[in-house]
């Protein structure tokens, strides 16, 4: 039973930070309705330059938090100019079909999807260059410093520094919960996730917005990574797929684009990792995570999907 | 990423046969090649035509309107059937692909259908996660039995090793790499053809429209379905090419990056034919490759480049657009080829709606 | 007040403006009739900054209006009304209101103008935290309206404001154009219903295939030729 409790709690912790995680590429989806797949590249990248800046000498943990911040966000610039933000004019024709399309996903949509993706292989390679080795220490957290509750006759552990970025996480999400409900800046952007074009008529400068936004979520990627990698203590190659993955996960468990929806989906995704571990050992975690990934895809979000992203069921159209 | 999918060159030989020599003395013929550069070359060309069709693979299901991440799923069913067929089963090469690519079919036919009702991006999330799936499971997979020197089969995250039909049958690099670009021709073949027939260009139209093409009547699942059957094939098949030139499979080999790549291919070199994803190969391995200078930049140029072209051409370099122009240039040459030929002929519509002739009357 | 010189806009190849000039006067309602397909709705589209013409010229109180972001002509007073009213469905009645005062700083003056609005429609005042989708399409055009004049705006633009709706609700929407009106509110109308415009409407101009083809004064409207017209353009009216 206190094994049960452990696992658990274990579980749940780790889940606010993937939930954290999430957080960052589930609102960039429902402000540009396109999945940002260099979510985790960018992250990475930024580490990287962070871990680098750390070899050099006796730098403040600080420091190097606002560094992966700020290069976290740079890139994020980049990335958005690149792959999310208005399409270049060729030809000086102005483009004004793709203007009214309607808010189904179409094949704009798609080509950024993939675009994304081939500036995430180029983040990656980018980082590998830059730190060559599979596995670079990166400025850690007191890892010795334990929490310790008597429960049942023996002791829960919990890692503090663990346990503090998750309380943080929890507060961050709260606190970004809240403003989206009750700024201003919060209406706007829930406007333009509901209709770009009805929010252009409400004078909401959309590609601006959405641009700052871009920037600002990809500052809170870096931020969760520098988190992360000080609980680990190191950064590998892996990272970028890694963030991409735990995020991806946890924000379709609960529904893209849903703040509660991906604090539920990291805390699923948290306690089923951490039970699986325990029967199934680590390959079996890492199956059962995707299976349940993939049934929640199929059985769940595959309805709400139809309902959202269609706009007629094309099987009531007449053969 | 050919050095990493395929492990470094191979240089094992059998016996070589009239075919390998004439194979490895025309190739001598290229300027600059010499025997050595043959060798090169001949590993080189094998791992394009091999990428060449999963590219094509992931073509072929872009055309149909979905983006899949799963594609290395099929190519590591494909790999790891097809060697199970001529190692355990002690098959010959062709029926093992065969049943390899039976595997490949079939599952991704079976994801397919599950996944009818998802939009693009939720599949290409479920293709992810599928494959990551049969990865795992791939990789806890044991089943070895004793074929004489020692046990052989798919001995968990160990791989699967001994695969060694090639070398079995003394077929030498050269000859592998005709058969390579037999299978990738006949491919490329069918594909074209498929693609000018109405099965074809419904799919093409799908993958425009969905909604625009259930509104006409076309049969959207069916020929979704159909469209990723043939692609889960096309990519086993480049598994169990794979697998019996390197010997050795390993679950590892077939992570996400390469669907990735597949992916890339093809969005890169273009939808509007089916010597788009060649393209993109050979883009990839050919120049990024050969040059050494870009050797530690080139997914930061491979991606970079993506990312820009998709930006002004979205639907790759060889997309439709440019098919269809080059395709009416050709037509209107042959016109006038024609005309030059006969001069006096009356012209029929056809060849009048796009040759210019002096001196002849345009039917209007 | 609104001054419109040979605007073409096109989308892509195809110009669905061909050269439209129009003149909307400050406190009248100005009607512009057509058929379907006329381009009528891209003029709205286009005045309200959505969509970028490539010729002309938008004169608005004076000043050029041409190319300038939406954003912008938000600011400078000018509201449109979408065809299909457009209101965001997953945020409340008043969410919507707030959407439409994005550009205004004043949040006391933005309140009191929320409970006119409130006055002005009672029946939604018991919908205020409801979701705008789950409103009737009379409701939504309502809460369209009141959300376009939350910019507190010098002219109103509304486009097909009685298309899909009920003749009674048809009937409660002209009166609260026809009330505008009266309290000295510039108006710009797209409509298809030519009765009802014409009952409220000062001027008109019938537009067909991209370009202006007839204006007047509303009394000129009542020959019947003219009308037909108006409803199916020049081909098909007998």
């Amino acid at each position: 039973m206190f094994e049960w409790i452990q696992t658990s709690i274990d579980g749940i912790v780790d889940g606010a930070i993937y939930a954290l995680i999430g957080l960052g590429l589930s609102l960039s989806y429902s402000s540009l309705r396109r999945l940002n797949l260099a979510y985790g590249a960018i992250a990475m990248l930024a580490a990287y330059c962070g871990a680098w800046v750390a070899f050099q000498g006796e730098i403040s943990m600080v420091l190097i938090a606002l560094i992966v911040i700020g290069v976290a966000g740079l890139i994020g610039l980049y990335v958005e100019q690149l792959c999310f933000a208005k399409p270049l004019q060729v030809s000086g024709r102005i483009d004004n079909a793709s203007v009214t399309a309607d808010a189904g996903i179409d094949q704009r949509d798609l080509v950024a999807l993939a675009s994304s993706f081939a500036i995430w292989m180029q983040l990656e390679q980018l980082a590998i260059n830059m730190l060559p080795r599979h596995m670079n220490a990166f400025p850690a957290f007191d890892a010795d410093a334990t929490v310790l509750l008597p429960l049942m006759g023996e002791q829960l552990i919990l890692r503090l520094d663990r346990l503090t970025v998750a309380v943080l996480s929890i507060m961050l999400i709260t606190v970004i919960h809240r403003l989206i409900k009750g700024s201003r800046v919060g209406l706007a952007w829930r406007a333009i996730a509901e209709h770009r074009m009805a929010s252009h008529l409400m004078g909401i400068s959309v590609d601006r917005f959405q641009t700052v936004i871009f920037i600002l979520l990809s500052s809170l990627s870096g931020f969760t990574a520098f988190l992360i990698l000080a609980i680990e203590g190191q950064v590998t190659a892996m990272f970028g797929m890694w963030m991409l993955l735990k995020g991806l996960t946890a924000a379709m468990l609960g529904g893209l684009g849903s703040v509660l929806g991906v604090m539920t989906g990291g805390l699923m995704l948290g306690l089923t990792e951490a039970w699986a571990q325990v029967f199934f050992g680590a390959i079996g975690r890492e199956f059962a995570v995707y299976a349940l990934l993939f049934l929640t895809l199929t059985l769940r979000s595959g309805l709400a999907a139809r309902r959202k992203e269609q706009h007629f069921d094309r099987r009531v159209v007449p053969r | 990423m050919s050095d990493r999918v395929f492990g470094s060159s191979s240089a094992a030989t059998g016996m070589d046969g009239a075919i390998a020599k004439a194979v490895r003395q025309s190739l001598c013929h290229l300027p600059g090649v010499d025997d050595a550069g043959a060798s090169y070359l001949v590993n080189v060309l094998s791992d394009i035509s091999i990428l060449s069709l999963i590219a094509l693979s992931s073509y072929v299901l872009l055309l149909s309107g979905r983006v899949s991440f799963g594609q290395q799923a099929y190519f590591g069913l494909g790999a790891y059937g097809s060697a199970v067929g001529t190692v355990l089963f002690g098959w010959s090469l062709p029926l093992a692909l065969v049943f390899g690519i039976a595997c490949g079919a079939f599952c991704a036919y079976f994801l397919a259908l599950i996944t009818r009702p998802l939009s693009g991006l939720y599949f290409a999330v479920a293709s992810l996660a599928f494959a990551e799936m049969l990865r795992l499971a791939l990789s806890s997979w044991h089943w070895q039995v004793d074929r004489g020197g020692g046990p052989v089969g798919p001995a968990g995250l160990e791989g699967f090793r001994s695969i060694r039909w090639l070398y079995e049958n003394n077929v030498a690099p050269e000859v592998f790499l005709l058969i390579c670009l037999a299978l990738l021709g006949a491919v490329l073949i069918g594909q074209m053809l498929l693609e000018r027939r109405r099965i074809g260009m419904s799919i093409r139209m799908i993958g425009y429209d969905e909604v625009l093409a259930a509104a006409q009547g076309l049969p959207v699942d069916r020929l979704r379905l159909f469209a990723a059957t043939l692609s889960g094939g096309l990519a086993a098949i480049a598994g169990g090419l794979y697998a019996h030139r390197t010997t050795y499979v390993e679950a590892s080999l077939f992570d996400p990056m390469l669907g990735v790549h597949a992916l890339g291919y093809a969005l890169l070199g273009g939808l509007g034919t089916a010597l788009g994803p060649l393209l993109g190969v050979a883009l990839d391995l050919g120049l990024l490759d050969a040059s050494r200078l870009v050797d530690g930049w080139r997914m930061v140029i491979f991606g970079g480049l993506i990312a820009i072209i998709l930006r002004v051409r979205p639907r790759g370099l060889l997309d439709e657009s440019l098919v269809n122009s080059t395709q009416r240039r050709a037509r209107h040459i042959v016109g006038r080829l024609r005309c030059l030929i006969s001069p006096h002929r009356d012209l029929d519509a056809q060849s009048s709606r796009d040759a210019i002739v002096p001196g002849s009357i345009r039917k209007s | 007040m609104l001054d419109i010189r040979d605007l073409a806009t096109a989308y892509g190849n195809i110009e669905a403006l061909k050269g439209v000039s129009l003149t909307a006067e400050a406190g009248k309602v100005t009607c512009l009739l057509g058929p379907n397909g006329a381009g009528k709705s891209t003029l709205m589209l286009s005045l309200s900054g959505i969509l970028k013409p490539h010729r002309g010229s938008i004169r608005f109180q004076g000043e050029e209006l041409l190319g300038k972001s939406a954003s912008y002509i938000v600011s400078r007073g000018l509201a449109l009304v979408p065809e299909n009213r457009l209101v965001f469905p997953g945020l409340t009645v008043r969410e919507n209101l707030l959407a439409g005062a994005y550009k205004r700083r004043d949040s006391a003056a933005i309140t009191a103008d929320i409970e006119r609005f409130f006055e002005r429609f009672p029946r939604l005042r018991e919908r205020d935290h409801q979701l705008a989708g789950t409103l009737s399409g009379g409701e939504q055009q309502m809460l369209a309206v009141a959300r376009a004049l939350m910019s507190r705006p010098k002219m109103l633009l509304m486009d097909e404001p009685s298309v899909g709706l009920a003749p009674m609700i048809v009937a409660e929407i002209f009166q609260i154009i026809e009330q505008l009106h009266l309290e000295g509110t510039s108006i710009l109308l797209v409509e298809q219903n030519v009765h009802m415009a014409m009952r409220v409407a000062q001027k008109f101009y019938l537009m067909e295939r991209g370009s202006i083809s007839f204006s007047g004064k509303a009394t000129d409207l009542r020959d019947d030729h003219l009308i037909q017209r108006a409803y199916l353009g020049q081909r098909h009216a007998a």
